[in-house]
Parts: C-alpha cells; structure tokens; sequence
C-alpha cells in the first residue's frame, strides 16, 4: 500500500500546512543542527530530569525536522535513512507529538541562546504547535483559552459587563482609599495620551494591580483612558502558534487605540503581552502601527525620572529578588529598565542566579499554566527555579508578567518556600508619595456618651461585616483559622469546614451570605460540591469565592454549566485583600459608596 | 490593508433584508441567534460561555437533554436570560476537516429549517466556523451568502437575516462577499 494511503486526514494536513510555513527562518533552524548537545544543559526540563533524552531541545527538535526532511528537504527524499527522515500517518503520532511540544517545552528559547549553529528551536516549537491546532489537536486548556480569546476577545471570557463593573469597582476603592472624589479610571475617552490595556487575568484574579496602576497614572497627572472592548493585551496566539488568532487580537487593541486617537499604548506588566502586541502582532495582522507603544514599566521609569510621582523607597523595605520574564528579557531585551526601576522603590534588592537573558522560565511560559494534563512534569522542572528563588534568600520575588507571578507562585507553593509574589506596579503604588489635599478643619462639637451607650456594641456595629454569616471551606487548618480571624475581626459570623461534605451540609444549614471554596479538598470532588451548591434552589442567594493554590485546578468550576463564583482569589492571600474581594462579592463596596 | 472601521452594510434579497454588523451576537435581541455547537452540545468557552453566564444554567440543561449531533445537525433551545429568545445550535464543521464547504452548506441548510419551523422573523448568525475552528472568513461568507440567498429566494417567514461578527478581517470578508451579491 502507499504511503498516501495509509495517512489520517489530519497528518495530511499537518504536513500540507508545514510546507506553507516554512520561511527562510524557519528552514535555517530546522537545516543547522549539527547534534552538538550545548543546547541540552540550558533547558530547565533536562536539569530537573537527568537521564531522560526525550527533554533534550535536539531530541524534541527531531521530532518535527524528520517531517521537513522527508517531505520538504532533497537530502531526505533522496537518502532518507541518512539524514533521518520520517512521516506521520496516525492521529496518534499526532497526539504523540501535540505531548512533546505543548508538555516539554514552555518555548522560553533559553537552549536558542546556546547553540552555535543559531537554531531557535522555540520558533519552530510554536509553529508545531500552530500545525497541530489547525487540525484541531491540542491541549484541552489550549482549546478553552483560544475559543475564549477569538469569541469573548479575551482570554478568560471575562464580559465586557463584568470588566467594566471591575474598573468602577477599583474607582471607587481609590477614590475612598485618597479620600478623593476627583481620582477616576476614564473609559473610552478620546485624544488622551496614554491608552492602557491589561491582562483578563487582572479584572479576574487581580484587580489591585489596576487600581494600582490608576493611582500611578493619577499621581503623575496623566491624561489617559481604557478602552471599553479591545482591551485585552495578552494574546494566546502566541503560545498556541495560531498566527491566525494572534493577528485577529492584536489588530483589535490597535483599532481601538486609532478610533480614541490615544497617543501611546501602554501594555501592563505581562511578558507575552508585551512581546505579542509590540514585537509580533503588527506581522501576524498585517497592519502597520501608527502610533507609540511601551511597557508599563517604561512609563512608570520616565515618570519617576521625569519628576512626575514621587516615591520614597522606605515603604518597601523586604529584600527583593527579580525574575525575568522570558519574553520580556531574552525575547525583547528588557533587561535593565526593570532593575532600574526596582532600584528606586525598593530598599533591598538582591539579583538573582542566573539573571537576564540566562534566567530560567518561571515553567508557566508557553501557555504551561493552562495545560493541567501536564502539570505534575512542569512542577517537577520546577526544581530549578525553586533552587534559584532559594538561594537569593529573598522575602518577595518581584516580575513584570502576570504569567511568571502564576507559574512562580506555583513552584513557591509546590517546593515550600516562604516567598511572595508581585509586581512592579504594586511596589511603585506603595512607594507612591501622594501630596496630601490641604483640609480646612471643621471644629468637633463633642458628643457626650451616657454609660449605657455601650461603645463596644457600637464599634462591632460599625464592622463591616457585621450580621453576615460566611462558611470557610479549606482543609488546611492554617489558612481555615487565617480566613475565619480576618473575617470574624471584621464582623462576620464564621463556620469552618474542612471538606467539601462539610461545607454542603454547613451551607445548607447555616444559609451563609458567603462561602469561600478550596478547590482541593479530601472526600467529594470540589467540582461537584460546587454544582451541588449552585443547584440548590434554596441557597440561590449565596455567594462563592473560590480561593485556591492550585490554579489548574480553576477548570473543574469553570467548565460546569451552572452560575459561576462570585469571585476568585489565589493563594497566598492577604488581609487587604481578602476583604477587599469579599466586600466586592457582598456588594458592600457599592452599598457603602 | 484598510486600517479605518467600517460602517454597517446591509442588501436586500426579496422581502428580507440581510445585515451585517459588528457586535456580539449573545448580547443582542432577535428572535434566534445561531450557537456554532459541540457534537455534544456542551456549551464550553467562548460564546458558549457567555450563553451560559448571561443566559443561566437553564440552556445547558435543557441542551442535556438531546442526543449529541452529527456535523450538519442543528436544534433549537430557550435563551434563558438572553436578549434573544432562542437559540440555533448548529454543529458544523471544523479544524481542515475534509468536506468543509459541503458540511458548512448542510449546517446552514438545517439552521435556517429550524428557524422556519419555529417561525422565527429575526434571525442572526456569526461568521460560521471562522475564527477559532479555523475556516477562511472568505469561505464561510460565500458558503453562508449563498445559501442564504437561496432560501430567501424561496418561501419563507424570516425577514431579517443578521449576519454578526467581530473581526474586522471577518468583517471584510462579509462585506464584500455582500457587495458582490448585490
Ligand atoms: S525553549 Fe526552553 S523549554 Fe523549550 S527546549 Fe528550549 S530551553 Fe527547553
Ligand atoms: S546547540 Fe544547536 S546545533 Fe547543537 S544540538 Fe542544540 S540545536 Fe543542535
């Protein structure tokens, strides 16, 4: 029988489609490899598992260059045995190679750096990926975020309703926080200076980072705005290699910043984002840019230095550690900006080994975190990073992507290091010397307070979650006594639960406003417990916050039909934000306002 | 390359008229909008998310209730909280799968027999199969256009056909598919 004959439809198409992308780029990379090995020791995969070749860059690179020789290099066609040619003819050689490409390797193109030969084995990695996603073979996460992205025009599906009661929300919050009624976050305003597009993951998981960035564009007298729709700077497309989906998201944000005649994009702290939107959208999508883009981190620099904020480094005083992102560094050579910035906000700053262009992917490059079928192989290529974040001794590891702060997190978490996670932006926030508005005082008149006005009952009165019930469901009996002392401490009448039978039968019975759901807990699946809660007609008034560490785990409440939580927080939680969100989701916020 | 934003277009075919606009096709109101669906109906991510946010858990439920469908198939449910009153699931074809064009244009056959059995007048489409199932903008226009016309051009109860999308490339390919039709 012929070769034709025995391939599957999708391999046809594979290897029809790979001979469409091969470029002068693409070819030298996959033509160069002379199997010196000096790629093998640069990628954190091979280091966390010795003795096993499937990780090396060369041998997974194999995988797709037998496909080029045979098909579309003459030394193959001629002398396939030679130059070790092959095909693929079944979908499960397919499937085979969708586990190489998407679960071995975060495209951090740390092994591009060290191979003499200039083979950016990361570039035809992505374009694998992108020939696997044409035929509809891909991680199950990949297909989610992707069909999110082209239809919702973000990556978490957030709706334009909810991102917009996002920004009010957070206008709020720093209009109480500065006692100031002027301070807003524009929407949609025209010829402003500055345009700032964020990351989904920031309306969802963290809302701070945009107040933050509000305070800062505030502080420094900007004249800028969000756009209402096109808002997202993420784009999936680069991790799944759909060039295809990342011109369609690029061109989006840049028709937005053209129809508001908004002078500058500015991209929030996401490495991917950044490189997507300012190095590689405008080629995917075909449009030339007509206006200025930058990071975040940029602007923030200049504004210091332009003497437009102040900022007194002593508000942060922990030892800091920085982890490059892979796209931002060795991708688009942000290497100093960040570290200069990081400098002026912070008191102790301590490099980590290696650093820059040599650091080692936070293992949630590539769309890694999105992908939970492979997560035990990425925490175990973890080891590295966690090495790394060890040595520094460092209380707080700073990074300007929303990505690494959801894959350091992870490893954090995972090898138990006492280490936080943030951002540059919420270190300048923190830093930020706003001038105090001078206050005419208004004379007290005092009030005399007879003994039976007792002022304990008022105090607990004037609690913010007075008279609410909230059940904590976690089975970490750390993180139960944490979240209930916060919530009791603000008012709150608090159940612990230790299960996800605890918590349905507590919920049942006690009829809470809230209840915040581990997603990891012993006995019932958390998901089901999760639809059970929903499903309950007479718990239709409550309220969940899942609050989880594991945010792979993020699917199991998300993919149910069925209503989803009310809010979101990742593990490690913090006072401020924990009551932040849960006066959000009790809509105590808005009541107060 | 065009870099401005275009405005709505719209021909009309017969007593009907046929619009394409720019929007998201869960969030408006007509009688129907069309769900490009799973094989299983499970409603997913993407617009399939937002059915299930804006809309409640009622479509998914009663979506349970049918047998899965075959590419081609399509059937009719609630829209729960939606601004539409209903929805078409349509499950067509996807990802290079072989036939494109003839499964696209069975799809979209069953879509609009759907809509006239339950006497819908406002009816509205995405661009269907583009985007993520990756399909050509330019293929789906032509396959969608031409069966559109066609049945328009027969007996029937629909006076509005809404063509929905969000992309600009999709948008292009919709409007010049439709200039060259009129
Ligand atoms: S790109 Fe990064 S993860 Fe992939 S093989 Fe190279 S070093 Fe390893
Ligand atoms: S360093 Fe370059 S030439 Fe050597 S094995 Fe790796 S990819 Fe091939």
């Amino acid at each position: 029988m012929s070769e034709k004959k025995q391939r599957s439809h999708k391999a046809e198409m594979v290897i029809e489609r790979l001979g469409q992308k091969l470029n002068r780029q693409v070819v030298g990379s996959l033509a160069a490899c002379v199997h010196c090995g000096m790629c093998t020791e640069s990628c954190h995969y091979v280091l966390a598992n010795p003795g096993d070749p499937t990780y090396a860059p060369a041998y997974k690179a194999d995988k797709v260059r037998k496909l080029f020789k045979r098909h579309y290099d003459w030394t193959g066609r001629v002398f396939p045995w030679w130059v070790k040619a092959g095909s693929v003819f079944t979908d499960e050689e397919l499937e085979e190679l969708k586990d190489t490409v998407f679960g071995k390797c975060t495209n951090c193109r740390r092994c591009t750096l060290n191979c003499p030969m200039g083979v950016d084995f990361a570039t035809f990695n992505r374009m694998t990926r992108g020939l696997l996603v044409s035929v509809g073979i891909q991680p199950e996460g990949v297909a989610v975020v992707s069909k999110d992205q082209w239809e919702i025009g973000n990556q978490m599906g957030v709706l334009k309703e909810d991102y917009l009661d996002t920004l009010e929300w957070m206008e709020e919050e720093l209009q109480d926080e500065l006692e100031d009624p002027g301070v807003t976050i524009p929407v949609d305003a025209s010829d402003c200076d500055v345009l700032y597009a964020i990351n989904p993951r920031e309306v969802k998981y963290d809302p701070r980072s945009i107040a933050d960035a509000a305070k800062i564009f505030h502080a420094a007298g900007e004249k800028w705005t969000m756009p209402s729709e096109g808002w997202d700077q993420t784009n999936f497309g680069l991790f799944s290699g759909d060039d295809a989906l990342g011109g369609s998201v690029a061109r989006r944000l840049y028709e937005k910043v053209i129809e508001l005649n908004a002078g500058k994009l500015v991209i929030s702290e996401c490495g991917h984002g950044y490189r997507s939107t300012r190095c590689e959208g405008s080629n995917w999508a075909g449009f030339d840019v007509p206006f200025e883009m930058e990071s975040s981190v940029l602007t923030m620099l200049r504004y210091i230095k332009e003497g437009r904020i102040k900022v007194d480094r002593s508000r942060n005083t922990q030892l800091v550690t920085f982890h490059d992102s892979c796209n931002n560094a060795r991708s688009c050579g942000l290497f100093e900006e960040p570290r200069e910035l990081l400098n002026l906000v912070c008191e102790n700053f301590q490099e980590m080994y290696p650093n820059r262009a040599e650091n080692y992917c936070c293992t949630g490059g590539g769309g890694a975190m999105s992908m939970s079928e492979y997560t035990p192989q990425r925490l175990k290529s973890g080891v590295i990073k966690a090495d790394q974040l060890k040595e520094t001794g460092a209380e707080v590891v700073v990074t300007s992507c929303h990505n690494c702060v959801d894959g350091l997190s992870d490893v954090i978490k995972h090898y138990e290091i006492d280490m936080e996670v943030t951002q540059l932006v919420n270190l300048v926030a923190n830093a930020l010397v706003i001038e105090e508005k001078v206050v005419v005082p208004v004379e007290e008149v005092p009030v005399a307070v007879t003994a039976d006005e007792v002022p304990v009952a008022a105090a607990l009165e004037a609690l913010p979650l007075s008279g609410r019930v909230i059940v904590v469901a976690d089975d970490e009996p750390d993180q139960v006594e944490f979240l209930a002392t916060v919530l009791e401490d603000n008012g709150a009448t608090v159940h612990r639960a230790g299960t996800g039978d605890e918590a349905l039968e507590l919920a049942r019975r006690e009829k809470p406003d809230l209840l915040t759901l581990d997603l990891h807990m012993p006995g019932r699946d958390v998901g089901e417990v999760f639809e059970m809660l929903r499903e309950d007609p007479e718990l239709e008034d409550l309220k969940i916050c899942v609050i989880t560490g594991r945010p792979e785990l993020r699917r199991l409440i998300y993919d149910r039909s069925v209503r989803r939580p009310e809010g979101y927080l990742d593990k490690p939680v913090d006072e401020a934000n924990l009551m932040l969100n849960v006066r959000k989701i009790l809509e105590l916020a808005h009541e107060e306002g | 390359m065009s870099q401005t934003l275009q405005e709505d277009t719209s021909i009309q075919i017969n007593q009907c008229v046929v619009r394409l606009i720019r929007d998201d096709i869960t969030d408006i109101e007509v009688d129907a909008f069309v769900y490009y669906a799973q094989h299983d109906l499970a409603l997913g991510s993407g617009f399939g998310g937002a059915i299930a946010v804006r809309g409640g858990p009622s479509v998914q439920k009663e979506l349970d209730e049918f047998d899965p469908l075959e590419t081609g198939g399509a059937i009719v449910s609630g829209a729960g909280n939606l601004k539409a009153d209903s929805i078409i699931h349509a499950v067509g074809p996807r990802f290079r799968e072989e036939d494109i064009e003839g499964k696209l244009r069975t799809t979209m056959i069953n879509a609009l027999r759907r809509a006239e059995e339950k006497g819908f007048r406002r009816i509205a489409f995405p661009a269907m199969g583009a985007g993520y199932y990756g399909i050509l903008p330019a293929v789906s226009a032509e396959v969608m256009l031409d069966v559109i016309k066609s049945h328009l051009e027969g007996e029937t109860g629909i006076s509005e056909v809404i063509i929905c999308v969000f992309d600009t490339p999709q948008f292009n390919a919709f409007q010049s598919t439709m200039t060259n039709l009129n």
